[in-house]
């Protein structure tokens, strides 16, 4: 197992490394002349020049990548001399349009992404799940039928739209909250909670619905499974066959697309964290796009993917804890 | 026959679909003695599992509705609560699958599956249980069981699965064993010895057993009453000499023939009974097997089609349901 | 160039420049219109991320200006608070004890500070301050997008390639050019503006870019996100993004004596950013709770016929024009035929382009390059009515159009139409291209990378150029000049009659006559067809219930700040 994870763990490593070189040619090839854009506000086809040499631009992709790359670790200067920009080690780049280094910027913002992800992932899993073994049991009986159609029209249903129609009742009509305004849950718990209630309930309500009809089939497939049978033939009761033989079983899909969505959250919940006005990392891609920053699209862009690798390593690994018969692959 | 172990009495089981009412088992009655081997045989769809799983109480109460009595030791299983009929199963009855590698988990060491069943039934600690666990598995041949405790299903070959899944029907000692086709996923070489293993056990045990299969080999080997299903009815029940010498069927003479004998009167070619299972939704008027019977002619009329024949004495301790043993001229 | 901020129109005209009027006179801004209360806090629902800048070099967003100008930054002079074209419009002191004195040909302006006028930190605002923070106009590198007018004006050598040979307080060099143009008196009170050309209307000028800024504070670009305030409010709390938010309080050390222009009355000022642009609406017209006294600064497009049609709204909705006249520009070098692009003109479907662009809340159809609301320098040129020779129905005539181009002797006229491509645009650019077919003109459409649109199109132009313009202050010499002559020329005319009467026009000091020459020269513009004048923009928005009072202030287009209040 421990071999398993390293190996795991190198590969991902790798992984991260030709996706940071992936990510920072192809955006290296954009048009946008970021030595125009950020060159100050009298512009001369000189002032343009000097600011190239600045950010570096005038040197190779590969050199710049490589600039990239050490600035992780030994941080990087830009330009020289008293005006000279320091972006301490480890600098994932600078915003020349924020004017703060692209790390500090993802890290302001990460956690309210984290907690909006975290909170809706826990609460659509339970309840995805609940709800779909409950569906199974009762399979065919009027609250199957109802779960399932009632989960049919969650899963279809757009987070844009479900969202400003709960902000809409919720808030602005009956006034059982007031307006979101997020305080990080260390400052003001009460605040963070109730800014963070109904986006969490939006988000669960929208991919419960998946997980409902995941765990559903998966849990009517399982119990029609021959140790089902065989538990049953033990004399175990009812429900340990359901918790302990049918719902493991039932869960390795659900396991790979919950570390998935989790990992599609952290740079997913772009559009309801602009409907909720949550200052996470979803506001600040959409921002470097109108505006553009290449700086922090990038960064945010190896942020993400490196959430989804991980993601990725802890569903292998969390599949081989399930699943013994993977161990051996 | 009251002092039958097991006794099933006029047991209908039916599954309702969207095509229909599949009846799946019509009006079986049949018993066991104590200590005994029931071989029941015939072909998919002839009724003979689901007759097991209701005797377990496998079937699922909503999708299934079923009639008649089951008495185990002259308790009514049909009538008991679930809870008891629960506590039963796994003690009283145990039951062995026919895939070995489907029917364990494959996700648990056939250590934690063999203790999750001993605990269940006994209230032991788990360590004692592990001991019962590694005993059950050296009574079933298992070689070097405190190791192989540990091991998952799917380091285990399928013979070796197999006889996990004997210890853990026999860890708590049950009075009836129901094997449903034990040997037919195993490889031909390995079929003997877990046949063989299944006898030994029992002899030592007493336990009463009721092997289901297709293969009359092993009924020949194993069984001392034979009971032949067909369209779910019990279309032949005798002793195991009665029906393989006196088969008093056609249905039945039809199997025998399509099968090598293991007595040494080897047919050279196989004979298959042409035609399909009848369907369980609207079976064939009259005697179920009459599309398929090839004896039919020497039952004049239209018996065969019109009426159903009973189940009558075909000798002593043999009985089938056949118009040729009271109208016919055999 | 005031730039402001609204989805779809900005995405048209991106660059393009602002407005403000111009009259004489006028006493103190809103301390005399009454009747609002004091206390209570005012909050703004943006859809924004932040202001764009909180510089007073830099800000250049006419909404911004004003409601910057009306809480944290004073300018030597600013519009008076009223309602009405001409009101709304005219010229006030500020920080200035009048609205300023120029020189008898206006090539020096001279602005004296009222006494007691403070920083936040109590220290007091001195000519000095006024200086420095204008000397920041040379600083290249301040975020760009500022006004640069000083630049422009102040008598400073230029190198041979145009630029300054001052480079700002920052780097320093050529200070001493600055120090001679911009002088202080004795009492460190009177400032002295000398100019390279008479500027008649430098005293409007200066609301733009001319704030001051703690002289010698050494203020790079971390000044736009914390400057310090001279106004009523100073900065309390300033976070990005969504869920951030722009916190204003008292300013304690404001003395309401050194300021009869600003009435002050909310406790506070609150600007919550991000928030989706249709919860802020929704908000707004529920306006429960807290939400009475909020307000959106615009208005989406769907909620638009509710706001407006609904009798509970009358009273805090607000449907005026912005500071936007679109036109597409005619380039005179590849079309020298005035009747080539009179035909042009007459060919258009401007009723689609209306409808295209939202119908009658997107504005009414534009005469001419000037705009009604800039005041007395607009009048009516009589474009479709008269000056091509006959009628021409918003929908275009394509036989008119065809008789020109025969009357020019051009047949199969083929041009090439640049736009900044958005979605509204590529809808814009197939109705050119229909509307002009039927007069047989071909119309090919070139979508250009809306960040990149006024770069390519000033280098590379083709025959046709979707734009925009609003004037910088209320003066059609920041419409006609830069337009026709040299500054936002996408038309390339070279035409020294007309420049030779604009810059007579520019100089004249009798505002009344000056309003008169542009009158003609907007009509001659419009006769000549530089630009094809499609739309006067319009701009829409909501205030809570407990807001007041609410009108569109002319001189920004924006809600009346300075006068604001909420009710309790």
């Amino acid at each position: 197992m421990a071999a398993y994870i390293i190996r795991r763990v190198l590969i991902m490593l790798l992984l991260l490394l030709l996706l940071t070189l992936i990510v920072f040619v192809l955006f290296s090839l954009l048009p946008a002349d970021v030595a125009r854009l950020t060159c100050g506000k009298i512009c001369t086809d000189q002032t343009i020049e000097l600011n190239r040499i600045r950010l570096g631009l005038d040197k190779s992709v590969f050199e710049q990548y490589w600039l990239f790359l050490s600035a992780l670790f030994v941080g990087r200067t830009y330009g020289i001399g008293d005006g000279a920009i320091v972006c301490e080690a480890p600098c994932l780049g600078w915003s020349f349009t924020k004017s703060e280094p692209v790390l500090e910027l993802i890290l302001q913002r990460l956690p309210t992404t984290i907690f909006l992800a975290l909170g809706a992932f826990v609460l659509f899993l339970v309840g995805g799940v609940l709800l779909g073994v409950y569906s199974a049991l009762k399979r065919g009986g009027w609250q199957d039928r109802t779960i399932t159609s009632v989960a049919l029209i969650g899963y279809s249903l757009p987070s844009f739209f479900f969202g400003l129609v709960v902000i809409y009742f919720v808030i602005i009509r009956w006034q059982v909250l007031p307006f979101p305004q997020y305080e990080h849950p260390w400052d003001d718990p009460v605040q963070f909670l109730q800014t963070m209630i109904l986006p969490w309930l939006v988000l669960a309500i929208l991919y419960a619905a998946f997980y409902t009809r995941l765990t559903r089939s998966q849990m009517l497939e399982t119990l029609g499974e021959d140790y089902i049978r065989t538990a049953r033939a033990k004399g175990l009761p009812e429900r340990t066959v359901i918790r302990k033989h049918a719902l493991r079983a039932g869960l390795t899909p659900i396991v790979t697309a919950a570390g998935l969505d989790l990992a599609g959250l952290l740079g997913g919940a772009i559009i309801l964290e602009a409907v909720f006005s949550l200052p996470g990392l979803g506001g600040l891609a959409i921002s470097s796009v109108v505006n553009p920053d290449q700086a922090i699209l990038v960064g945010i862009t190896l942020v993400t993917a490196t959430f989804i690798i991980v993601a990725n390593l802890i569903v292998d690994i969390l599949y081989a804890v399930i699943d013994p018969r993977v161990r051996v692959a | 026959m009251s002092h039958d172990f097991l006794q099933i009495n006029d047991l209908r089981v039916s599954f309702p679909t969207d095509d229909g009412v599949v009846r799946a088992v019509s009006g079986l009655t049949l018993s066991v003695g104590r200590g005994e081997t029931l071989a029941i045989v015939g072909e998919s769809g002839s009724g003979k599992s689901v007759t097991a799983q209701a005797i377990m109480g496998l079937l699922n109460p909503l999708a299934t509705e079923i009639d008649g009595r089951i008495l185990l030791d002259g308790v009514d299983l049909l009538a008991c609560d679930p809870e008891h009929r629960r506590s039963m199963r796994g003690s009283a009855m145990a039951m062995i699958f026919q895939d070995p590698l489907s029917s364990l988990h494959p996700f648990y060491r056939v250590g934690d599956q063999l203790i999750e069943a001993v605990r269940i039934h006994q209230d032991v600690t788990k360590k004692e249980a592990r001991t019962q666990a590694i005993d059950g598995l050296r009574r079933v041949g298992i070689p070097d069981p405190e190791r192989r405790v540990d091991d998952y299903p799917h380091q285990l070959s399928g013979g070796m699965r197999q006889r996990v899944m004997i210890a853990m029907a026999l860890i708590n000692g049950p009075q009836l064993l129901i094997a449903d086709e034990p040997t037919t996923a195993l490889d031909v070489t390995v079929q003997a010895q877990i046949t063989d293993l299944m006898m030994d056990l029992q002899q030592q045990t007493g336990t009463t057993m009721i092997v289901i299969t297709h293969d009359l080999g092993v009924v020949a080997e194993m069984a001392d009453h034979v009971c032949v299903m067909y369209g779910g009815r019990v279309v032949e029940y005798g002793t195991t000499d009665a029906v393989y010498y006196r088969p008093s069927m056609p249905y039945t003479r039809g199997l025998l023939a399509s099968v090598p004998r293991l007595d040494g009167a080897y047919d050279e070619h196989l004979d298959p009974i042409p035609g399909n299972p009848p369907s369980l939704i609207r079976p064939p008027s009259g005697c179920v097997f009459h599309p398929r019977c090839r004896e039919r002619e020497a039952v004049p009329g239209d018996l065969c089609s019109t009426v159903e024949p009973d189940l009558v004495t075909a000798g002593p301790d043999h009985r089938a349901r056949c118009h040729l043993l009271t109208e016919g001229t055999p | 160039m005031v730039r402001f901020r609204r989805g779809a129109v900005i995405a048209a005209t991106a660059a393009a420049a602002s407005l403000v009027l111009a009259a004489c006179g006028g006493s103190g801004g809103g301390s005399s219109e009454g009747g609002g209360e004091e206390g209570g806090t005012l909050t703004i629902l943006s859809s924004a991320e932040q202001l764009l800048t909180l510089d007073p070099q830099v800000v250049y967003t006419g909404e911004d200006l004003a409601f910057l100008g009306a809480t944290i930054q004073r300018s030597l002079t600013a519009y008076q608070v009223a309602p009405g074209d001409a009101e709304g419009t005219t010229l006030v002191p500020d920080m200035a004890t009048d609205t300023g004195t120029p020189s008898e040909d206006a090539t020096s302006w001279s602005f004296t500070l009222r006494d007691g006028i403070t920083w936040e930190d109590g220290s007091p605002v001195t000519c000095a301050d006024v200086a420095y923070g204008t000397s920041r106009q040379f600083d290249t590198g301040l975020a760009e997008g500022g006004p640069v007018y000083a630049v422009t004006y102040l008598d400073i050598p230029t190198n041979e390639d145009g630029s300054s040979q001052y480079l700002g307080p920052v780097d320093g060099t050529g200070q001493e050019l600055f120090d001679s143009a911009v002088t202080c008196s004795e009492d460190n009170k009177t400032i002295t503006f000398n100019l390279n050309q008479p500027v008649p209307d430098f005293n409007y000028t200066v609301t733009l870019g001319f704030s001051p800024v703690p002289a010698g504070m050494t203020t790079g670009e971390e000044y736009a996100n914390k400057p310090m305030s001279n106004g009523p409010y100073k900065i309390q709390e300033y976070t990005k993004g969504p869920g951030g938010k722009l916190v204003l309080v008292r300013n304690e050390n404001w003395s309401k004596d050194s300021d009869p222009y600003r009435l002050a009355l909310p406790d506070s000022w609150v600007v919550n950013f991000g928030i989706e642009e249709t919860v802020g609406e929704q908000r707004v017209m529920q306006s429960s709770g807290e939400d009475a006294t909020a307000m959106v600064q615009s208005l989406t497009t769907a909620s638009l016929p509710v706001v407006f049609e609904d009798a509970q709204y009358e009273g805090r909705r607000i449907d005026a024009f912005d500071a936007y006249t679109i036109y597409a520009a005619l380039n005179t070098e590849k079309l020298p035929d005035e009747k080539v692009r009179q035909a042009i003109g007459a060919a258009l479907d401007r009723e689609a382009l209306m409808l295209n662009a939202g119908g009658t809340y997107a504005g009414d159809y534009a005469d001419g390059a000037v705009k009604p609301n800039i005041g007395i320098d607009y009048a009516p040129t009589g474009l479709w009515e008269t000056l091509l020779g006959a009628e021409v129905p918003p929908t275009g005539d394509p036989e008119l159009a065809k008789k020109l181009l025969s009357e020019a002797g051009v047949s199969n006229l083929e041009v090439t139409l640049d736009y900044g491509q958005t979605e509204d645009n590529d809808k814009a650019a197939a109705i050119w291209v229909e509307s002009l077919a039927r007069a047989g003109i071909t119309v090919k459409p070139n979508p250009i990378e809306r960040g990149q649109y006024y770069g390519v199109v000033f280098e590379n132009p083709n025959e046709i150029m979707l734009g925009g313009w609003g004037p910088d202050w209320p003066n059609a010499s920041t419409v006609l000049p830069p337009l026709f002559v040299q500054g936002w020329n996408l038309s390339r005319v070279n035409d020294e009659a007309f420049a030779a009467k604009v810059k007579e026009a520019s100089q004249e000091v009798d505002r009344e006559k000056q309003a008169t020459m542009w009158h003609e020269l907007s009509k001659e513009a419009a006769q000549k067809m530089w630009i094809v004048p499609t739309r006067f923009g319009r701009d829409q928005r909501l205030a809570g219930t407990k807001v007041g009072p609410i009108f569109s202030w002319a001189a920004y287009g924006s809600y009346p700040y300075p006068i604001m209040y909420a009710t309790q």
